[in-house]
């Protein structure tokens, strides 16, 4: 088990009386896709934002890396290599997308203020990365283009590619498919494959349980803040527990 | 040239050097402030003190005034990680009457009578005035200008427009969101303090009351109706809040109106500044520049 | 200690008059309405106007005054706020410091105002009052009595009409709440309606209490009012009369035992500044109720 790149035992998270998420075990290998579904409301954002440490746990354990990151704020583990889009998509509004992707790039620099300083945000060297990012994720002709004038499919490719351009070693996706197209999605899943050849893990959440199933080579299925199922997709969409947990 | 333009245009420099200063935390930082003016004040009695009572030259009492207020300005950046918004902008003024408080409280800060007789610059034993003074804010001015244009091009200006923007998804690119913010007080009250010493020796004297809220209220809007987020907009703000009473002397005693009513309506019209992204005045200014470049 | 006391519960009921109108507003439009203190000032102005031309008492004029007042809070929504709603947070701001200039410059002219304070000597028909060791002044007792009338008028209104319902669902959510058919225009105006009566009303109050009218009367009120708003929790008008109380209490009470250390008004900003870094969202959290 510890030498998963991302593993987490006993994780717990309640809200008051609400038990977001109950005893989670986890573990995510270097170089697969993994899919976490379940229904809505079953606490896979949460999942996201314990393990990015946007949120605190109340019990249990995270180990990234070889770290036991479980009390590290979200800016350390980011550094770290664990990099993520969110749900309702964060990409920066009022810059461009090029510089969203570029931002991503001074994750290096960003660790203290004089580092900061020292570097530019653009130019050069930095143009050459910038580019072939977005040439990876087709986001090429609307480089110029302010994010908060393009539709939120883009937005959420431009998210991506930011989170990409940190240079992680695990990326999570929160619902990448959410709004797309079918021609959308599928082209989407691509830019996942080539992320993961590129020598990123990914663990993806996803409520579309088809584009899930596609895409994911192992699944988690997170019901009412509890793992019911784990395995590969065919395995998890003939699981009795998991229809039920759909259907039911 | 006359001495009292000279004069206007030095105070309306020191107001570019403020609004410049309060840009760089409201419209980069996204951090709103309505409590600047308590560090144009403590650059201003730093200066008087260091002068009137230490007797230090120019430009120690500068540097000393910049260094007391970017670190002060830090203090105020810790109560500002915990609150936000609404609730900050509150803070922020307190934070003003409190400082405006001490300075009339203080006995060794002159109290309610302040501190008088500051001497005026003297580089080289001569002595800065008029015209001489002018020319040195006008440089502070642009010097700082050019400074602030390439802190925004570095990473840190990266940093401090992601937390603006969204300081979840700027955690999750590994900016530091806490650091950014005291790092922006630091130097947005730092810049106050440059304004403050620059005040301090132009007039000559400093008094609490030359540092209140409503000083705060005036930066606050050249910043606002300038174009916050801009490089341009405190500048075209400062000039024009900063000149707009003398411009409407004519009006006489319905000066006050007056301004009212402008600043008013133009903020309506011009939602996002006077330079905004999208502002007409941008767009005519730009269309003018491109003629020009044009030209053989 | 009785006087104190007294104090403490005339300052604490104009705090909360000024205050929960302030918030009224500011919970449905989240606008910092600072021109707040300027409709304080001209109802004031009003109250005094009506009472040296017409042949009518105190009350009257008070009345008057709360007309004239709800009127001038309804034009500025019409002139200024209704334009940038949605604008970045420093538009809004900026419109009403605009409109609080000129309102202000407006009063000092030798028609209205002028520079200096006038006398505000109205009898209030009231008797003195005795409770135990407490005695109130015929002023005080209006002040008072003014007070809890309106609050119950205000808590009537937001809990127990359709208007105040509408209100509720508007300072959640503007847009559902329109896409909902909530007559948004009819219970906007009604909110700067009400909530500006009671800033005149306070505006009469305070100038009868202290016989003086004058046109920057509003700006010691413009910050403090935004004390007790932000103490009690952005948008809750509860929360407003409970900080009202707390603020008046503080601060009369540390200048009286403290003698005059710090200024009272530095007092409410040391108090509130406090109270933030414990509790970041005021006393009772930002709620509408």
């Amino acid at each position: 088990m510890s030498d998963a790149l991302l593993a987490l035992s006993g994780l717990s998270r309640r809200f008051g009386g609400l038990r977001a998420l109950e005893d989670v075990d986890l573990e995510a290998r270097e170089g697969e896709i993994l899919g976490l579904i379940g229904p809505n409301g079953a606490g896979k954002s949460t999942l996201f934002n314990c393990l990015s440490g946007h949120v605190a746990v109340s019990a249990g354990r995270i180990r990234f890396a070889g770290r036991d990151v479980t009390r590290l704020a979200a800016a350390r583990r980011a550094r770290l290599g664990m990099a993520r889009t969110f749900q309702l998509g964060k990409a920066f509004q009022s810059m461009t997308v090029r510089e969203n992707v570029a931002a991503g790039l001074g994750i290096t620099a960003y660790g203290s203020f004089w580092r900061s300083l020292a570097g530019r945000a653009s130019g050069g060297v930095r143009d050459r990365e910038t580019d072939a990012i977005l040439e990876r994720f087709d986001l090429r002709s609307q480089a110029g283009a302010r994010v908060r004038e393009l539709p939120m499919g883009v937005q959420r490719r431009v998210e991506a590619a930011r989170a990409f351009a940190t240079g992680p070693r695990l990326l999570l996706l929160d619902e990448p498919a959410a709004g797309l197209t079918h021609g959308e999605a599928e082209a989407f899943a691509e830019m996942v494959r080539g992320v993961r050849d590129a020598g990123v893990t990914v663990i993806v959440i996803e409520h579309n349980m088809t584009f899930a199933m596609r895409l994911a080579e192992r699944m988690y299925v997170l019901v009412d803040g509890r793992i019911i199922a784990e395995g590969p997709p065919e395995a998890v969409r003939a699981d009795p527990a998991v229809v039920d947990a759909y259907l039911g | 040239m006359d001495a009292y333009l000279i004069s206007v245009m030095t105070f309306i420099g020191i107001w570019i050097i403020m609004a410049m200063s309060l840009n760089l935390l409201v419209g980069y930082a996204g951090q709103v402030s309505i409590g600047h003016a308590a560090f144009f004040g403590i650059g201003g009695y730093t200066v008087a003190v260091a002068t009137v009572k230490m007797g230090l030259p120019f430009p120690i009492d500068l540097v000393l005034a910049a260094v007391v207020s970017g670190i002060l300005g830090g203090f105020l950046g810790l109560p500002a990680l915990r609150v936000r918004h609404d609730f900050l902008v509150l803070a922020t003024i307190g934070i003003n009457f409190i400082v405006v408080a001490v300075f009339q409280y203080t006995p060794a800060l002159g109290g309610a009578y302040g501190i008088v007789g500051i001497p005026p610059i003297a580089i080289a034993g001569v002595e800065l005035l008029g015209l001489g003074m002018l020319l040195l804010v006008a440089a502070i001015a642009v010097a700082l200008f050019v400074l602030k244009a390439l802190l925004l091009k570095t990473w840190f200006g990266v940093r401090l427009i992601a937390i603006r923007e969204d300081e979840d998804a700027a955690a999750a690119i590994g900016i530091n969101v806490a650091s950014t913010k005291i790092w922006a007080f630091v130097l947005a009250c730092g810049g106050a303090g440059i304004a403050g010493a620059l005040y301090a020796r132009q007039l000559g004297s400093v008094f609490p009351e030359n540092f209140g809220f409503v000083e705060s209220v005036t930066v606050l809007t050249m910043v606002v109706l300038g174009g916050a987020g801009t490089l341009i907009g405190p500048v075209i703000g400062a000039i024009i809040l900063g000149g707009l009473p003398e411009y409407l002397r004519f009006l006489h005693e319905w000066r006050y109106v007056i301004y009212g009513l402008l600043l008013t309506v133009l903020v309506i019209f011009e939602r996002d500044g006077l330079m905004g992204p999208e502002s007409r005045l941008r767009a005519l200014l730009t269309r003018l520049l491109r003629r020009a470049a044009a030209e053989p | 200690m009785a006087e104190t006391i007294t104090n403490i519960v005339v300052t604490g009921c104009l705090y909360t008059l000024i205050a929960m109108g302030l918030t009224m507003v500011y919970g449905m439009l989240r606008v910092l309405h600072i021109v707040h203190a300027g409709v304080f000032a001209v109802g004031a102005a009003v109250g005094l106007v009506v009472f040296q031309t017409l042949p009518v008492g105190f009350w009257p004029a008070l009345f008057a005054a709360m007309l004239a007042s709800g009127a001038l809070g309804v034009a500025i929504y019409h002139i200024g706020y209704r334009w940038v709603l949605d604008a970045p947070r420093g538009t809004p701001l900026l419109v009403s410091i605009g409109l609080f200039i000129t309102l202000q410059s407006l009063l000092e002219k030798p028609f209205l105002l002028g520079a200096y304070a006038s006398a505000f000597d109205a009898p209030v028909g009231l008797p003195r009052v005795q409770l135990g060791a407490l005695a109130f002044t015929p002023a005080q007792l209006a002040i008072v009595l003014s007070t809890v009338a309106a609050s119950g008028v205000v808590w009537l209104v937001l809990n127990r009409t359709r208007l105040g319902l509408s209100w509720r669902a508007l300072s959640e959510d503007m847009n559902m709440a329109r896409s909902l058919g909530v007559a948004t225009q009819r219970a906007v105006a009604l909110n700067m309606f009400l909530g500006s009566a009671m800033a005149g009303m306070a505006g009469v109050l305070v100038a009868v209490y202290e016989n003086a009218v004058s046109a920057h009367m509003g700006e010691v009120v413009a910050y403090k009012a935004f004390v007790v708003v932000v103490l009690g929790g952005l948008g809750s008008v509860l929360g407003a009369a409970v900080a009202a109380f707390v603020l008046a209490a503080f601060e009369i009470g540390i200048s009286t035992y403290l003698g005059g250390l710090f200024p009272r008004d530095a007092i409410g900003f040391a108090v509130l500044i406090v109270i933030l870094l414990f509790m970041p969202t005021g006393l009772l959290g930002r709620r509408f109720d």
